[in-house]
């Protein structure tokens, strides 16, 4: 499973969103307790996909709806889930204000779309992706060291 | 007479209902030119302007000479932003405190599903209770920047949703839709004006992701295929087809919530049709549910425009015409709150 680990941080090319909810359903395994996790990449790229699959993986079968407009959404499975999205934030100071600290239980995920926009908020041992477009049909999904 | 507090997200506002009469008063301190320069919701300006607003509108509105006839306050406890939320509460409280009169938290999507009935209240509200009897069970569709929600209430006045989307709402597709083409937010009201002078059938974007049966809404492979399609421009290409996109692209966000209403009347019995949320406003949706309706045979009740947004009307209604619905016993916070 560690390969997997490997290829990402080489860049895995999908095909379609149903490859990209498998490989990180397998990605949510290797990921540590109470990690804050980064994805980058543009509207389109697949990041609330990949956190889709990430739920899945952590018995969450409720639907993983975009949190553009309500800001996050907490899901409770195996692990907690909290899917953030900065979208529409302007500072790390406004991240604080979304009181997420009142509701996190261990062990928890805090999945972060769009985090270039909260930056200095995200600690330094955040794991962060990045999501990409090249064509029609193929997605790359990369993993920075 | 019901005063309701309304904080969920960017708007204070606050609302007087008369069982007897319908709504006597309600004041918004509409927040939507402090965000446009942020491009969205800045929850934390949201929250500190919810508490500099909340006096002031207080004190401009009519709520307090009317205070002594006011017998039960009603507050939104969610879903929302729990700052925005919090600082509601603590509003509602305390002036449930002083004037010494109950509270309670009202849904603040439920406030929604109701909204279509205030007018009917309005119009005669000593027979409000039969005429609404008489049209259910009712089929009501919520569509805004956050929720797409297809939901029915039944002879028993029961709330149950019957589709929900399981990615982007269909106001998140218009906004994100207009940003991809490079217009100002909040892009939906954008997206509908260049689509009135364009051709609809122009652009093939896909209509219904998932199969017309199931009962889901997807939004998010439509925004993906808007992009591949105006990669391929350029900008001269893109600023021609700009009215012929936006009413494709429109076309295929109102057809699958036409798709998915219009398979569910086929299913099932329903005495009347409901649209509300801020996208209720799009015209087009409007004559396409309109004409659905018609089509059934039923009546259409679409939420006044004041009442399609954020508003405390709707808390207010909400809080009489649908008790079942409210949490008396202790009002907290409920940022996930669902609807039914």
């Amino acid at each position: 499973m560690t390969d997997l680990i490997q290829q990402l941080k080489h860049g895995i090319v999908t095909e379609s969103a149903e490859a990209t909810e498998r490989i990180a359903r397998d990605f949510a395994a290797l990921v540590p307790e109470d990690t804050v996790l980064a994805f980058h990449g543009d509207l389109g790229a697949g990041k609330t996909t990949f956190i889709r699959g990430m739920a899945r993986a952590w018995a969450i079968n409720e639907a993983v709806t975009s949190p553009t407009f309500n800001l996050y959404t907490l899901y409770q499975g195996s692990r907690q889930l909290i899917h953030l999205d900065a979208y529409r934030l302007e500072s790390g100071a406004d991240l604080d204000a979304l009181m997420i600290d009142d509701f996190i239980k261990p062990p928890w995920c805090l999945a972060v779309e769009w985090p270039e926009r909260v930056a200095d908020s995200l600690p330094d041992d955040a794991w962060h992706l990045y999501l990409g477009i090249d064509s029609k049909q193929s997605h790359t999904i990369r993993l920075g060291t | 007479m019901i005063f309701a507090i309304e904080s969920s997200c960017d708007e204070s506002a606050l609302a007087l209902f008369d069982p007897e009469k319908g709504i006597v008063g309600e004041w918004v301190h509409s927040q939507i030119d402090l965000h446009k320069e942020y491009g969205g919701v800045v929850p934390d300006l949201a929250s500190r302007e919810h508490l500099k607003n909340f006096f002031p509108l207080l004190e401009a509105s009519e709520v307090l000479a009317q205070q002594k006839k006011i017998t039960g306050i009603a507050v939104t406890h969610g879903p929302g932003l729990a700052g925005c939320l919090a600082l509601g509460i603590a509003f509602a409280k305390s002036l449930a405190l002083a004037w010494d009169v109950p509270l309670c938290g009202v849904n603040h999507l439920r406030g929604h599903a109701y909204s279509p009935f205030i007018a009917l209240h309005e119009h005669d509200p000593a027979s409000y209770a039969e005429s609404f009897k008489g049209l259910l069970p009712h089929l009501g569709l919520i569509v805004s920047g956050g929720n797409t929600i297809l939901f029915e209430i039944t002879v028993e006045g029961a709330l149950n949703v019957l589709a929900e989307t399981v990615d982007d709402a269909a106001g998140e597709a218009l906004d994100k839709g207009a940003k991809l083409l490079g217009l100002p937010y909040p892009g939906g009201p954008h997206v509908e004006k260049l689509a009135a002078t364009g051709d609809a059938k122009a652009f093939d974007f896909p209509k219904a992701i998932a199969p017309r049966n199931e009962r889901r809404f997807s939004f998010s492979g439509l925004k993906t295929s808007l992009r591949y399609r105006i990669e391929k421009m350029d900008d001269a290409e893109l600023e021609a087809a700009m009215p012929d996109i936006c009413a494709s692209y429109q076309s295929a966000v109102i057809d699958q919530l036409f798709g998915k209403t219009k398979h569910v009347l086929e299913v099932d019995c329903y005495q009347s049709l409901g649209l509300s949320g801020g996208v209720s406003n799009n015209k087009s949706l409007r004559a396409a549910m309109e004409r659905l309706a018609k089509r059934y045979r039923m009546p259409c009740l679409i939420a006044q425009p004041k009442h399609t947004g954020d508003n405390a009307a709707m808390i207010a209604f909400a809080a009489f015409a649908d008790p079942a619905g409210t949490a008396t016993d202790q009002v907290s916070i409920e940022p996930a709150l669902r609807v039914g």
